[in-house]
């Protein structure tokens, strides 16, 4: 084993670790009143469960956006490609549609999100293990089908919206656009359980991460049981999306900044790293910009566009990149 | 390794039709034939990589699909054409996968020494911290079959190994492959597209034409003016060189 290259990331992680410390110390007590008893543990009932939702959204961001990339063996996708975000926007829309935004599924966070695991999850073991026999396992086709299936969701979603109360679609709206200013903070509970979960089912399958990305005749010959390990591993990729997307809501290029950040800094094979080196880079991007746009722009300019403005630019430079190459 | 019946259809198209055959324990066999024959469908099913529609493959006694992938994977290895890996890797690292079905991630002393062994042999010695990608094709093909040789099974199974490399290059491999039947006493299964290669290089020659066995037999009892000429359709002109029948085609 190249145990040097190993040692030296482990350094990078430990440094990341720190880094991703110091901003969340940072994010906690910059403009907190410490004199006030009363300011100050109101200020930290705001900012607690939004620290711990933004570092689950960029641990299952970052870990899912790895493992997806490798199944895939393609640097530059992102699961967002699979179409899941336009297919949680469609259930909540149907749900708000004909139950009404009195519903309990509506009222009841927790309960929500529950239907939304299981829907995604149970659309995507379907529609993609079965695409992935079907056809293959060739890759484009699968992304291809799963760019149409985001813009079929997407019509229907509008078509719904069209005809929609106006008062109704005002409530449906706070749940669609999530931004990290209005995270979902009810169901963090629920999310770290189901992370917890995903990752405890699914910890062999990881831990065969680094064969599959070999190819699959490479994986083959090496013992592994492709089919079924890729289709577990796509549900918790699946999964792990639904968390982020119901947390904050739909944010495409974050999972490609940071999964390639990682890959360019660790220059590893090895998923654990890879993935704790992403989920890390994930923590410090979002905390940390978070906190640019809470203290520096008083939120003036949402997160969403450094992350899509930074992560446009910074999918040319792959593109171009991989192209010389 | 027996094989009987062998049947598969690609969009009702049969590509391997009732192909029955033994594979000689301990000795080199190659496959050839033109383009299409079915060759290395018949590769890629013995290897468990490609599903059958009809007939079976027995391996030691066992039916293929009764064995398990991770005892199979000690017993039998494949390396195909197509290895493009987009990850980070360095020759160490990808021999070192080669004894992923013995130990998992975690190697053991006896482990490392096995991989020192195959990089060594393979001659990598002095690449084996380079990154795969930036290494010559031959270089490449060599770090792929130490991780096969790492791999240490009975079967070794080689899809054109010679592909895309230049004549130094696929001579050598052609005599690891000889090496690593008559020293480490392996059986060896290749598809080839070079014909003097396979002639010189292997015990026993299957031949294929559409999706059927025209000839399996030793070398001598394939290589034949009349099997080739069937076979590939050209005529051809054999001349004995070291004892060994070579083509010529024209």
């Amino acid at each position: 084993m190249n145990h040097k290259a190993y040692q030296s990331n482990k350094r990078k992680l430990l440094i990341m670790g720190g880094l991703v410390l110091i901003v969340a110390i940072l994010y906690m007590t910059i403009g907190v009143n410490f004199q006030n008893q009363r300011l100050l543990q109101y200020s930290m009932k705001i900012r607690a469960p939004k620290l711990i939702a933004m570092l689950i959204t960029a641990f299952t961001i970052g870990g899912a956006s790895i493992v997806f990339q490798s199944i895939i063996n393609n640097t530059i996708v992102t699961p967002c490609l699979l179409g899941m975000n336009s297919l949680y926007t469609l259930i909540h829309t149907f749900v708000v549609f004909f139950l009404g935004s009195g519903s309990i599924l509506v009222m009841n966070a927790n309960l929500s999100f529950a239907i939304d695991l299981v829907l995604m999850g149970v659309v995507a073991t379907v529609v993609y293990s079965y695409l992935f026999k079907k056809t293959n396992h060739n890759i484009l086709y699968v992304l291809l089908i799963g760019t149409v299936l985001s813009s079929f969701f997407s019509s229907i979603q509008s078509t719904l919206i069209r005809v929609m109360d106006p008062n109704e679609y005002d409530t449906l709206l706070t749940s669609l656009v999530a931004s990290f200013s209005n995270i979902n903070t009810e169901i963090i509970v629920f999310s770290v359980a189901v992370l917890g979960l995903i990752i405890l089912v699914l910890h062999k399958e990881l831990a065969l991460l680094d064969v599959i990305t070999l190819g699959k005749d490479q994986a083959i010959n090496l013992g592994v049981d492709y089919d079924r390990c890729i289709r577990k591993l796509l549900l918790g990729v699946t999964l792990c999306i639904a968390v982020a997307t119901a947390m904050v809501g739909p944010i495409s290029f974050l999972g490609l900044i940071i999964a390639n950040l990682a890959r360019q800094l660790l220059k590893t094979y090895r998923h654990k790293q890879l993935i704790l080196g992403s989920a890390l880079f994930g923590m410090i991007v979002l905390v940390g910009g978070q906190l640019v746009v809470e203290r520096i722009f008083v939120y003036a300019v949402p997160i969403s566009v450094f992350i899509t403005v930074g992560g446009g630019i910074y999918f040319l430079y792959l593109l171009l990149k991989s192209r010389r190459g | 390794m027996k094989i009987k019946n062998l049947k598969k259809q690609y969009d009702g198209k049969t590509v391997v039709d009732s192909v029955s055959f033994e594979i000689p324990k301990g000795k080199v066999t190659s496959m050839i034939g033109p383009n299409g024959a079915g060759k290395s469908t018949v590769m890629g099913i013995i290897s468990r990589l490609i599903e059958h529609d009809a007939g079976t493959v027995e391996f030691e006694g066992k039916q293929l699909k009764e064995w398990k992938s991770k005892e199979l994977s000690k017993r039998l290895s494949i390396l195909t054409q197509s290895n493009n890996v987009q990850m980070k890797l360095t020759v160490k690292e990808l021999v070192t996968f080669g004894r992923f079905p013995y130990s998992g991630g975690r190697t053991t002393p006896e482990d490392e020494e096995i991989i020192e062994k195959a990089i060594d042999y393979m001659e990598l010695k002095e690449v084996e911290d380079r990154f795969i990608d930036e290494l010559s094709g031959g270089q490449r093909q060599r770090a792929y079959i130490a991780m096969v040789i790492a791999q240490d099974t009975e079967y070794i199974l080689l899809d054109e190994p010679t592909n895309n490399l230049d004549i130094y290059h696929a001579t050598n491999m052609m005599k690891i492959a000889r090496c690593l039947c008559d020293e480490l006493g392996k059986t060896v299964v290749m598809v080839l597209h070079e014909i003097n290669y396979a002639a010189f290089y292997s015990d026993y020659i299957c031949a294929f034409l559409n999706g059927k066995i025209a000839k399996f037999g030793t070398v001598e009892e394939v290589i034949t003016k009349e099997t080739l000429s069937e076979v590939y359709k050209v005529d051809f002109e054999i001349m004995e060189i070291k004892g060994k029948p070579l083509s010529i085609c024209y």
